[in-house]
């Protein structure tokens, strides 16, 4: 599955209406907002479909996802987005992340706590809020929030300290600039999983925390609980590196500037789990044949020249290293 | 005093709502701290033990109240077992406080809940250390979830 696709579920007292945009959505937030209700709508719906007394209207079979049995009624769901509400905790295995890997599915899951072994992305976190009545009816009008947004956590000035996800080209490039700003220490945490750990053992240092928005949603809530208590820390989310490079303009033609405009709809889901395989994979065949040719283990020493990093780092808004 | 134990753990009760929907009283529905306890979370009134007025959804049973509200009412009702309190959101963390003011109540958390901006005595029971602030709670329960 590729692209937006809008959803709208109604019966005679609750409508909710909002859009899926990539194949991992995380819906949490406060109790009582109706996330349950929304699900168990969905599920009477696919299960007696307009005898429930529920409009369903989608462009895509939405389908519930539950219980000990998840596996086999999974095998069965093609082409859908599958909503899975709280309480099942397969969610949280491995088995469930390898499982849904090459599916051709979206999955919207109601869960407040982070899954790591999900690449979701810090954009595709959400609440739900209620917003007035619809039309003339008494019925209430329920809507997708975004509960994070990627480019809202940036510090002015020069941090003390970074430290990046990542531990390849993306470390090499980051250190390299830190290096030749001076004064600025820069560490890699070796994975995201690892960015609290590292970032709480001295909260009190002003540090710019780099890593890839487009996988980074389990580690969201935890971060930002710190910078509350702790405002010196400041995040940058790009959707990875490999999407900075592509969005600063170094690497020209292949219809790049299009597709940034709106890469879901280029992106198959069976395909790439998350955004960031997909910008690495697109950046490795736009440079294959170039001097700009990316690899993610080793970064190319190309990028570290100042005329093509001074570009890249312009295409970092909201950050300032130098 | 209230004892949180951060991440997975294997023997509280995960899905609440099962456990509610199994072993709730009629008595735990119309007691007075249940009843504020449903108006402040759910917005809904509670008309006797089998119904609850809910302005969104009509005249609802206590098994359609939200997944914060049945955790809730099973923490004050059954102090024995520890239940999955991330099935709340943050509008009940003043709440499970005050559950905890007059006996110890102990749950498990798999995220980071606010307990808001006031001064308060949680023991984190995976380090055994009492923290009275969100800055202070963050950075050690996070290690955790």
């Amino acid at each position: 599955m590729r692209g937006t696709h809008r959803i709208i579920v109604q019966n005679k007292r609750i409508r909710y209406d909002f859009e899926i945009k990539r194949n991992i959505t995380i819906i949490r937030g406060d109790s009582a907002t109706g996330k349950t209700t929304l699900v168990d709508m969905i599920r009477e719906h696919f299960e007696n479909g307009s005898a429930s007394a529920v409009d369903l209207i989608c462009d895509k079979e939405c389908a519930v996802l539950d219980g000990r049995t998840w596996a086999g009624q999974l095998s069965m769901m093609k082409d859908s987005i599958v909503f899975i509400d709280e309480g099942n905790e397969f969610v949280m295995s491995d088995d469930f992340a390898a499982a849904i890997q090459e599916t051709d599915n979206y999955y919207v899951i109601v869960t407040r706590e982070g899954v790591p072994s999900l690449p979701y992305s810090v954009e595709e976190i959400y609440g739900i809020r209620n917003s007035g009545k619809y039309g003339t009816l008494k019925r209430t009008y329920n809507e997708l929030y975004h509960l994070y947004h990627a480019e809202k956590h940036h510090q002015p000035g020069k941090p003390e300290k970074v430290v990046v996800e990542d531990s390849n080209s993306g470390f090499q490039f980051f250190q390299g600039i830190c290096e030749r700003s001076g004064g600025i220490t820069c560490v890699s945490s070796q994975g995201k999983s690892n960015i609290f750990s590292v970032v709480a053992k001295q909260p009190d240092e002003k540090t710019l925390v780099i890593a890839d928005g487009a996988a980074f949603g389990s580690e969201m809530e935890k971060l930002m609980r710190l910078i509350k208590g702790y405002p010196n820390i400041a995040l940058y989310l790009p959707e990875s590196f490999e999407w900075l490079i592509l969005k600063s303009g170094v690497v020209e033609g292949g219809g790049i500037e299009e597709i940034l405009r709106d890469p879901g709809n280029d992106i198959e889901s069976r395909n790439y789990f998350s955004w960031e395989r997909y910008f690495t994979a697109k950046l490795i065949q736009n440079t294959q044949d170039s001097y700009l040719k990316y690899t993610k283990r080793q970064l190319n020493p190309v990028y570290l020249q100042e005329r093509i990093s001074g570009r890249i780092l312009a295409a970092a808004e909201g950050i300032s290293l130098c | 005093m209230l004892n949180i134990y951060y991440g997975k753990m294997p023997e509280a009760v995960f899905n609440t709502a099962v456990y509610f929907k199994n072993a709730y009283e009629d008595a735990w529905i119309t007691d007075p701290v249940a009843r504020q306890m449903i108006l402040d979370i759910d917005k809904s009134v509670v008309l006797d033990s089998a119904v609850i007025d809910s302005p969104v959804l009509g005249k609802i049973p206590p098994v359609s109240l939200s997944g914060g509200v049945k955790t809730l009412i099973l923490m004050k009702n059954e102090r024995s077992k520890i239940f999955n309190a991330s099935t709340c959101g943050d509008d009940c963390a003043k709440w499970i406080l005050k559950l905890a003011e007059t006996d110890d109540l102990t749950i498990n958390l798999r995220h980071l809940m606010d307990f808001g901006e006031g001064a308060f005595d949680i023991r984190i029971l995976n380090t055994d250390k009492i923290v009275h602030s969100m800055r202070e709670l963050v950075p050690v329960a996070g290690l955790y979830v």
